[in-house]
This record gives C-alpha cells, sequence and structure tokens, in this order.
C-alpha cells in the first residue's frame, strides 16, 4: 500500500485491471464496458449496486455485447473517452464452459450429452448442430439486432430505414 | 443583455422589452426539418413481432393427421377421402398440422415437443395463425391478449436462449425466420417535441460531419505539396548543418520518407 501511496503522491497512477461486462455501443473502434461494484449507503447500513461506464479501445472488435471481459487502463488516453483497453474475454456470451471439467454447457447439461441422449431417441437431420454452427454473428444486422440499443421509433422517413427502432 | 446580441436568427421570437426578455409562447425553429408521426402498428401484427412468415407445405387438400397412413382411406371411394381432408375438417386440424410442421423443422428427435427449440416452433406456428384470426376479428379481446401473452413469452425465451447458448439462438432466428429486437431502455411513448430535439441533433451533427469530412478532404489535396516542400526543406537542413561542420539533426531516412509519401501521393 505504501508504494501506491508514494506513487500517488508523485502523480502516478498505478494501471488498473477491472472486470466488466460489455454492452451496445455505436462508438467505433471501441466497446463500452459496464463496471458493477458496491456502494454503502451510511444512513441505512446497506450496500447498493452501482455501475461505471468505461469505453476500452478495441479495432478489432474482440468483444460483443453481453461478454464479460477484463480491461486494462491505457497509459495515455486515447481519445477523450477512450481510456481503457481490452485485455481478456473471460466469459463469452452464451458458450459456456464448465471450469472443472472444461466441457461445454447448456443450462444445466454437457453439450456432449444433450448429444448422447438425442442419440438415444434417434437424432433428426433437423437437430442443431455445434460442428457446423457459425460463429456468433452469422445473423448480426439480418435477423439478430440486440448488439445495438433499440429505441421507439420517432420518424417516419422513407430514405431512413431505422434498423433499431421497435 | 450583451448576449443577445449572439443570438441566432433561429430563435427569432425572443425579443427585448425595457430591459427583460420576453418569448411568445412557443417559437419555432427556422430549421426546415419536418417531422412525421410514425403510423402506430398494432402489436399484433407481424412488423412488431418480427415474423417473416414459416414456409410450410401444409394444404387444404392434405389428409388430417395420420389418415394419410391408412390403409381402408386409400382404398376408399372419393367423397370419403375428401371428408378426411383438412378442407372438410374444422380449423383446428389445420393449425395442429402447421405446429407439427414447424416443430419438425428445428426438433432434435422424432419425440422432442419440450426442447427450447420445439417450444420456440410450436409458438411461433400458432403466433402466425393467430395473427391471421386477430386480422379478422381485430374487436376479439380474449384472442388480443393471449396473444400479446404469446409474444412476450416467445420473446422472453429467445432472450434466454441467447444467454444460454448463442449459436444456437441465431441459427432458431434463421430457420423459423424471426428478427429479435430486444425492448429499448425505456418504453416512452413518442412526442413532438422530442422527436424534433432528435431530429435538430441529427441534423446538427450531420452539418458538423460535412464540415469535418470536407476540411479533411481539403488537407488531404495540399498534402502532395507539403510532403514536396518538407523533403526539400529537410534536405535543406541538414545540408546546411553539415556544411556548419554540426551534428545533423535530420537523418537522411527522413528525407527519404518524405519523399516516398510524396511520390505515393
Amino acid at each position: 500500500m505504501a508504494k501506491v501511496a508514494v506513487a500517488a503522491a508523485q502523480g502516478k497512477k498505478a494501471l488498473s485491471l477491472l472486470l466488466g461486462k460489455c454492452v451496445p455501443c455505436v462508438k467505433q473502434n471501441a466497446s463500452k464496458i459496464r463496471v458493477q461494484h458496491f456502494k454503502l449507503d451510511t444512513n441505512l447500513n446497506m450496500y447498493y449496486r452501482e455501475n461505471s461506464f468505461f469505453y476500452a479501445h478495441d479495432p478489432q472488435a474482440l468483444c460483443k455485447p453481453g461478454d464479460t471481459v477484463l480491461i486494462r487502463e491505457l497509459p495515455s488516453k486515447v481519445t477523450r473517452l477512450i481510456t481503457h483497453e481490452i485485455l481478456e474475454i473471460v466469459y463469452p456470451l452464451g458458450d459456456v464452459t464448465d471450469p472443472v471439467t472444461g466441457k461445454k454447457v447448456v443450462v444445466g447439461k454437457y453439450r456432449d450429452d444433450i448429444k448422447a441422449e438425442d442419440k438415444l431417441f434417434g437424432r433428426t437431420e433437423s437437430a442443431f448442430d455445434y460442428d457446423k454452427a457459425p460463429p456468433r454473428g452469422s445473423q448480426e444486422d439480418k435477423r439478430d439486432f440486440s448488439h445495438r440499443e433499440t429505441y421507439t421509433k420517432y420518424h417516419e422517413d422513407p430514405n431512413d430505414p431505422q434498423p433499431y427502432a421497435v | 443583455m450583451n448576449v443577445l446580441r449572439f443570438v441566432p436568427n433561429v430563435i427569432c421570437s425572443i425579443t427585448k422589452c425595457d430591459g427583460y426578455v420576453a418569448r411568445y409562447y412557443a417559437f419555432k425553429s427556422a430549421l426546415k426539418i419536418k417531422w412525421v408521426r410514425p403510423e402506430k402498428i398494432p402489436f399484433y401484427k407481424p412488423e412488431k413481432t418480427g415474423d417473416l412468415g414459416l414456409n410450410l407445405k401444409v394444404t387444404s387438400k392434405d389428409f388430417a393427421g395420420r389418415f394419410g397412413e391408412s390403409k381402408e382411406l386409400q382404398d376408399a371411394n372419393e367423397v370419403v377421402k375428401k371428408l378426411f381432408t383438412l378442407e372438410y375438417l374444422p380449423e383446428m386440424e389445420t393449425r395442429k398440422m402447421k405446429r407439427n410442421e414447424a416443430v419438425a423443422l428445428v426438433r432434435r428427435h422424432e419425440l422432442d415437443w419440450g426442447s427450447m427449440e420445439a417450444k420456440l416452433a410450436k409458438m411461433t406456428a400458432i403466433i402466425q395463425d393467430m395473427q391471421k384470426t386477430m386480422d379478422k376479428f381485430p374487436r376479439n379481446a380474449i384472442l388480443k391478449v393471449e396473444l400479446n401473452e404469446l409474444i412476450h413469452k416467445r420473446k422472453k425465451f429467445l432472450g434466454y436462449l441467447r444467454q444460454w447458448d448463442y449459436k444456437r439462438f441465431e441459427w432458431i432466428l434463421e430457420k423459423l425466420n424471426l428478427v429479435y429486437k430486444p425492448y429499448p431502455p425505456k418504453l416512452l411513448p413518442v412526442t413532438r417535441k422530442d422527436s424534433l430535439r432528435k431530429l435538430t441533433q441529427k441534423h446538427c451533427d450531420e452539418i458538423v460531419q460535412k464540415k469535418l469530412d470536407a476540411y479533411k478532404a481539403e488537407l488531404t489535396l495540399k498534402q502532395k505539396q507539403f510532403f514536396k516542400e518538407k523533403s526539400e526543406k529537410l534536405a535543406f537542413i541538414r545540408q546546411e548543418e553539415l556544411e556548419c561542420e554540426l551534428e545533423p539533426t535530420i537523418t537522411e531516412e527522413e528525407i527519404q520518407e518524405a519523399k516516398n509519401k510524396y511520390e505515393s501521393l
């Protein structure tokens, strides 16, 4: 702690790591990360959840909305808003891995078990196959519009299709 | 009050009277923004629910249920055969057939009726049938409530599936021909004032972007001349420094870099 205090006194800032969740964002080359923390309400002596948002530099679009990511503070700001960078995607959304066995999980079952169960009943051709499935993002902007925040349609304009309007 | 000197023409209805500012009841923006209120679409319409339609093969000439497999019916005369087709049976039979076909599109195995995919397929087939009925009888309140609940339930389930298994979620959207849009963070009614504010903001953003683009283009045009001058000046400085027997602050590479950039442009 002493080192941190000395560094702070010298005006140096420790590069911090934060764990957050990626949220929909319209900014290019950046991802918006929501970091949750608890704040003590001294009046009620209870902790309340608070959100803080960070913009992380992400030119390759590594993380997608919903992913849990680790971000690191940059030594210098890229822009006025972009202060962090993406370090690692810890938990991708909708692709859960069991930490003990390392197998893929869907809700309460292993994917392998689901497949084995289907085989016992007689697997049909219509069943979903993980091996043939493309990575996340195949339906983005076609049928899946969940990567952006939606809004109530407020204007009628034939030149403006407004795909994210509800 | 000196501030008012710089008030743009947009706010034309603000006047100065004896030292205080008076404003008319409501002033109009001079910007030529035309706002068209979006037409209200009933909640059950496919545009709202995201149903792009299932391509099902069930026709009124098909036999209902498993009557098609019956040997007796194959030998029966035409009138009897007709009586077992969907055309001459209650509407419910057609709906059942459609539902079965929709489930067959996505089911995991022959007996699958309860997996999330099967549930979503069933719901989709039912919703699309209900939508047609709703068009015929728009004042059927019970149907309206049931349909509304089912649409929201399907959306909720799709949201769950998205969290559990993203690949399967995308696959099911493709298979059932659905569009998924999450709920907006705030479900507010559309108002004139708010919409005009948004449109004005959009208009301002466009102006800023246009100016930025124009400036960028202007600078790009000047780049060629700039790099030419840069290489010449750097060469001159280096030459002078060498002649004065000073240690040169500019390297040959820097000059070459500027030259290369000039040539590439």
